[in-house]
């Protein structure tokens, strides 16, 4: 068999190897950026000794300090958010629950059918992470599969004859419920609903989820295209009921607050 | 002479093969790259984090004063926290109402003593062709009940009128005020917003409001005699 020859032109040539350089720097960048998300959230939260904390460090690698401690950011953390008068989301991940609350009070209570942890969150040991927990954290964007507000706009009709009364809502509209909050604080919360009631649900799902790895492969490229390295965002996967994922997405604030225990 | 001979040339065995192959290749590559940014590089960045931090369980810091004194101190601020924030939650009776499937949850001394259906705000965006234009929500948050009356009368707001194509009266019209229609008592929680009855209970359970809270008679009968003025009602 002859290989047919094709005419290819110097320039490009050259295609595949800048492709493929691009491609190695992309990956160096990208396996760069979890370790320097570490490495800052100790230098901003890492132990400290001071007049609070008289003891050497070797304090932080004991179980029962930082089961305490773990426990005490997640009620500072709570109480701080009690003073904002908006609602808030409490993540307790041990419990497998997440609340609502309005002024410290729990309006509505949920139980986390499953859930995915990122390594970084994972490390229930971790002080520094444990620290940064201790002040609530702040949504900073929100995707999501439905509206937060479903607004629906009518024309005021010009006289009585315009008129129509409005139609009742129809309550068996069905859209799968998914969202995404994107905290300040780098951490990336995906809620998604658990069952599946429509064949397509998975599927859309999965779109759902791939329209938003869109999103972040763009923004990460466009830092590594400036020579920056793209910022590393922990994650919390939580698979739970449709209508409490519905009243979550609904209730919480845009710029709402969440609290966290791993 | 050689058009037929390029002919030829463009329907040999292996330039069709080329050609048919080629986009199925270029298919290949971009689905390759798409998977290698959007899931290989994900994955390949949660290996490069270490594994969980080691604990110890040392004798030797447990003896430690200054390490059982900060875990005294740990102890103490736990208590105290939780004790703070269990005050939050009043003992006296509040409503707990949900916009997202139109619930409500009364409470007396932190107990469940009442829940049903009621309806809130339809979401609806009224506009006039002038530009003027109402939003008919359920606000959400904590709210405080400012006003209770029996046999409570509705006041038509413009957007009543304008709703229905009529002309919208002066401020204090007669055609303005309806009896009967808000059932025999109303809770206000500000800002024109109230926990009233209903004519239309088929919609209970429906978002269909312009933003006041609608409940059945005996619903409202109960909220109305549980609640005081100053009782707390949470809505999300």
């Amino acid at each position: 068999m002859t290989i047919p020859d094709v005419p290819i032109s110097d320039r490009k040539r050259y295609i595949p190897v800048f492709a493929g350089a691009f491609l190695l720097y992309y990956m160096i960048m990208m396996l760069i950026s979890p370790v320097r998300t570490i490495n800052s959230l100790d230098r901003e939260y890492g132990f400290r000794q001071n007049e609070k904390n008289i003891i050497n460090d070797s304090i932080v690698t004991d179980s029962t300090y930082l089961s305490l401690y773990r426990e005490r950011a997640f009620l500072q953390a709570r109480i701080d958010m009690a003073a904002s008068d908006s609602l808030c989301l409490s993540l307790n991940l041990p419990d497998s629950s997440a609340n609502l609350d309005i002024v410290g009070v729990t309006v509505n209570s949920t139980k986390i059918s499953g859930m995915k942890v990122s390594k970084i969150l994972k490390d229930r040991q971790s002080y520094a992470i444990t620290s940064m927990l201790s002040k609530p954290l702040t949504i900073e964007n929100a995707f999501s599969s439905i509206p937060r507000e479903p607004l629906m706009i009518k024309m005021a009709p010009r006289d009585t004859s315009e008129y129509k009364p409005d139609i009742i809502p129809d309550t068996a509209d069905y859209e799968p419920v998914n969202f995404i909050l994107e905290l300040k604080e780098g951490i990336v919360i995906y809620f998604y609903q658990d069952e599946r009631l429509n064949p397509f649900d998975g599927l859309r799902c999965f779109f759902f989820d791939l329209g938003y790895r869109f999103v972040r492969t763009w923004r990460d490229l466009k830092n590594v295209v400036i020579l920056k390295v793209p910022e590393y965002n922990p994650y919390i996967k939580i698979r739970l009921p449709r209508e409490d994922a519905k009243i979550l997405y609904r209730a919480l604030p845009e710029k709402g607050q969440v609290a966290l225990l791993r | 002479m050689e058009n037929e001979k390029l002919n030829n040339e463009d329907l040999s065995p292996v330039r069709v093969r080329y050609k048919i192959l080629r986009p199925a290749l270029i298919a290949a590559i971009a689905i390759s790259v798409l998977i290698f940014f959007l899931y290989l590089v994900p994955f390949f960045q949660t290996l490069t984090l270490s594994g969980t931090t080691k604990t110890i369980n040392s004798f030797t810091l447990k003896k430690d004063p200054a390490y059982r004194r900060q875990i005294n101190l740990l102890k103490r601020d736990i208590q105290l926290l939780s004790s703070r924030y269990g005050r939050y939650t009043s003992g006296q009776a509040y409503l707990v109402i949900n916009t997202t499937d139109n619930l409500f949850y009364l409470y007396r001394n932190r107990k469940l003593v009442r829940e049903g259906h009621c309806s809130t705000g339809s979401f609806k965006l009224l506009k006039t062709e002038e530009g003027r234009s109402w939003i008919f929500k359920t606000p959400k948050g904590k709210f405080t009940i400012l006003g209770k009356t029996t046999n409570p009368s509705w006041k038509k707001p413009d957007w009543a009128f304008i709703e229905e194509g009529l002309p919208v009266p002066s401020a204090d019209h007669h055609s303005r005020f309806e009896y009967g229609v808000l059932g025999e008592y109303a809770l206000s929680l500000g800002d024109g917003y109230l926990i009233h009855g209903t004519i239309y209970k088929r919609f209970l359970g429906m978002p269909v409001t312009h933003g006041c809270v609608r409940m059945n008679d005996e619903d409202l009968e109960a909220v109305f005699y549980t609640l005081n003025i100053g009782s707390k009602v949470y809505i999300f």
